[in-house]
This record gives structure tokens, C-alpha cells and sequence, in this order.
């Protein structure tokens, strides 16, 4: 990582940032002396050249992790564009506050917007990098669209067979801050079942995600059993756009549809009307 | 799929104050309905948790039915609004993982539509009976 510019772009804008005391601390990534990485708090007079950006971790849970304990620190995050987006999710569910950020962004460059199949990935400040397109294209998705309903079911029978129920797709998400998760109540889930009956657990949370994922895609990172979640999501994602016009994490003042009623949100487009 | 002595297991869902009179007045007008469908009262079809409607199909309900006020009659003026948008975006999740969204539906009955209970019902009924079972286990859906 030590050829990517924008790790030393990062480092200037993580110490101006602390030197000129806009923050009191940045949520970054550090790396150890023996090579790993973790979450790091940088403070002011830390050696910044340990500050490096991969692997991608979900910081913005850091964040408001660091948030809960104290209010009032000011706190600043070195944040993707998807990063950037959790937080606005957050900030609408009253985790932090928006205008609190002291956000250090970064583009990511087209091999990690690929790699994530992200539609913008950069934030809307952007302190190292630069800006490259989105990405719209999805193989698999595109070919999960193109099946019957019996193949899709198929599909996920397969993939939802496999899950050992580890809760890593949930505890990796950055918009899954409940304190009482109903994938671990027993009325839902079955404790001790394996596979997860399905379809409760995967539906259940797949309809949890609804007009608060991101698509950061930090569960299908997490899942030991590579089951493409996003994929699901993502269906689950347009369809919110179709229905309401809206995209979680992209305009912080837009209210969340499902939480309001059809005077604030109306159904733009499909069924469901009286 | 399609066994023609198959007979649905239906579930209901009713608000206590416009669809489940609704039902009441079908009963006391002595319509004749098919009888395979059980109804569970809520006080505002805001209650039904799509999770509860994915535990109906899982315990082996072939079809399950949402019944509310009329958008703008809710007793609790807006709870129905969230219903109206729950359930068809419940309805696109089941159809994206392979399962028959025509096994879930929403319809809006006040209590003065007896009849309009009872063809809600019955077409229902006859739309999941040309679905056929449902599947349950992990070989779920169709
Ligand atoms: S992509 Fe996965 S981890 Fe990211 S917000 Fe959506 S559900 Fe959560
Ligand atoms: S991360 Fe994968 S294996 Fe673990 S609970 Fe989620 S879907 Fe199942």
C-alpha cells in the first residue's frame, strides 16, 4: 500500500486535521509493527505514517461505538463513500449527529469499486483520491434476475443451506445498532437450529435492511459460507428506490419511507395502493 | 402441484375496527364462504409484523391475508399507511428468494363491506389454491 498516494494524502489530512484541533481524535486504521491492521484512534502527535486503508472495515461502527461513550469528543472518521453513507443511515436513527463529522473522505480507486460493485464510490468530500464512475453492472445479479421463480428459489435454498448462523453478516453491519435483534428471538429463530430455518432467519433480516442498507457490503465480507447476501439486499434496495424514489445514504435530509406515513412518502410506482 | 382435492390453510389477518366488523357483518348476513381460513385479530393491521406473516407460511399457512381500514379510516389514522407499505415490499422479498408473493395479500375492507369480505376471501382462497401447498424446510417456496 506504501505506492497508493492517497494513503499519504490521508496521513496530511488525518494531522492537519488534529494539529489545528478541528478534531480531538479520527477514526482511522492503523497498522502494527507485526503487519496488522486495526481501528485505531489518532491523536494528536501520533506518527500518521501508520495510517494505512485496507482492508476495508466498517469504521463508521467505530464511530459511533466512540460517539456513545463520548458525546462530546470531537470526532472525526476517515470515511469511503460507503462509510460516509452508513453514517448518514445513523445519523437519521439518532446513533450520531451529521453536523457533528469532522470527515476526512476518500475515493476509492476503480479496482475496489469494482470489486464492491458500488454505484458511488467516493464520499461528498473528498480529501485523498479522486473520483472514478460507478459501477452498474452485476453478473450475478443480473442472472438471478433472469431466473424463474422456481430457480431463484432453488438459488437461495442452496445458499441459505449453507449458514452456520454465525450472525457475522449482522454484527458487520453498520446499520444493524439494535439492542434487541430479533434474529435471536426464539418466537423467530429456533435457538440451536442449523442450518437457520429457512426462511426465517435470511428474510428476516433481509427485510431488516430495507431502506436502511447501505450496500457496503461489509455482511457478505463477514459470511464464512460466501452467500451473497448483497445480491438479495440489492433487489431489496431497488425496489425501495422504485416505490418511494428513495436510496438510503444518499440524501440526509430525505425521511425514511417506511417509517412515515403516505402523505410524507407516497407509493411512487407498483402496487400497493388503497 | 396442483391437486384438485387440495384444500388452502388460510390466515387472516383482521383490524379490529374495519375488517374484522367486516367479517362480523359477512358472518351475521349469513353469506356462504369457504371455511378453510382462520382469522387472528389485531387492533390495526400496523401490528402485523412481516415477520409474522413469514412465521404463518413457515408453520404451513399456504396463504396468508392482510385485511385493513380503507387508507384514511384508520382508527389510529395512519397505521394502515405503514401496512400499505410493508407488505407489498414484503410481497417483492418473498417473489425475489423464489416463493409465490400471490400467497400474501393486502386488501382494504371496512365494516360495512360484508360482501366485499367475502369476495376478497374467496378469490384469495382460489388464487392459492392454484398455487398449490406450500413447501416448508429449507426446499421452501413456489
Ligand atoms: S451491505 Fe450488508 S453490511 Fe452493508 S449495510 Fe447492507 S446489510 Fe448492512
Ligand atoms: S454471515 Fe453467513 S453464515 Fe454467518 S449467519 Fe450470516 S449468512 Fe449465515
Amino acid at each position: 500500500m506504501a505506492d497508493d498516494k492517497r494513503v499519504d494524502e490521508l496521513g496530511k489530512a488525518v494531522k492537519e486535521a488534529l494539529d489545528k484541533g478541528e478534531a480531538d481524535r479520527v477514526v482511522g486504521l492503523k497498522v502494527d509493527s507485526d503487519g496488522s491492521v486495526r481501528p485505531y484512534l489518532w491523536v494528536k502527535g501520533d506518527d500518521v505514517s501508520a495510517l494505512v486503508i485496507s482492508p476495508k472495515y466498517p469504521l463508521s461502527t467505530v464511530y459511533r461505538l466512540v460517539h456513545e461513550k463520548h458525546p462530546d469528543m470531537k470526532l472525526g472518521i476517515v470515511a469511503r463513500g460507503c462509510d460516509e453513507r452508513a453514517l448518514v443511515e445513523l445519523s437519521k436513527r439518532g446513533n450520531i449527529k451529521l453536523d457533528e463529522i469532522v470527515l476526512i473522505g476518500i475515493a476509492c480507486n476503480s479496482d475496489e469499486a469494482q470489486e464492491c460493485v458500488c454505484h458511488v464510490p467516493y464520499p461528498t468530500k473528498i480529501s485523498a483520491g479522486d473520483k472514478v464512475e460507478g459501477v452498474d453492472t452485476d453478473e450475478l445479479l443480473e442472472k438471478i434476475k433472469g431466473m424463474s421463480l422456481e430457480e431463484r428459489g432453488e438459488f437461495w435454498s442452496y445458499y441459505f443451506g449453507k449458514c452456520m448462523k454465525c450472525y457475522g453478516c449482522r454484527n458487520s453491519c453498520p446499520l444493524c445498532t439494535c439492542k434487541d435483534c430479533k434474529l435471536e428471538q426464539e418466537l423467530f429463530v429456533t435457538p440451536g437450529e442449523l442450518p437457520p430455518e429457512y426462511p426465517m432467519f435470511h428474510l428476516l433480516r433481509a427485510f431488516h435492511t430495507v431502506g436502511r442498507c447501505i450496500g457496503c457490503g461489509e455482511c457478505e465480507a463477514a459470511c464464512p459460507m460466501g452467500i451473497p447476501l448483497t445480491k438479495l439486499y440489492k433487489l431489496l434496495r431497488d425496489d425501495v428506490k422504485e416505490m418511494f424514489g428513495y436510496e438510503a445514504g444518499m440524501d440526509p435530509e430525505a425521511e425514511i419511507p417506511l417509517l412515515t406515513d403516505l402523505t410524507v412518502n407516497p407509493i411512487e410506482s407498483g402496487e400497493g395502493g388503497a | 402441484m396442483n391437486d384438485e382435492n387440495f384444500e388452502p390453510r388460510i390466515l387472516v389477518f383482521c383490524c379490529n375496527w374495519c375488517s374484522y366488523a367486516g367479517a362480523d357483518l359477512a358472518g351475521v348476513s349469513r353469506l356462504q364462504m369457504p371455511s378453510n381460513f382462520r382469522i387472528v385479530r389485531v387492533m390495526c393491521s400496523g401490528r402485523v409484523e412481516p415477520e409474522f406473516v413469514m412465521r404463518a407460511l413457515r408453520n404451513g399457512f399456504d396463504g396468508v391475508l392482510i385485511l385493513a381500514c380503507h387508507i384514511g379510516d384508520c382508527h389510529y389514522i395512519a397505521g394502515n399507511h405503514r401496512t400499505a407499505k410493508r407488505i407489498p415490499l414484503l410481497r417483492k422479498l418473498l417473489d425475489h428468494v423464489g416463493i409465490d408473493s400471490k400467497r400474501v395479500m393486502l386488501d382494504y375492507v371496512s365494516a360495512a363491506e360484508g360482501e366485499k369480505f367475502k369476495t376478497v376471501i374467496s378469490g384469495f382462497i382460489d388464487d392459492v389454491r392454484q398455487i398449490g401447498p406450500i413447501r416448508t424446510g429449507l426446499k421452501w417456496g413456489a
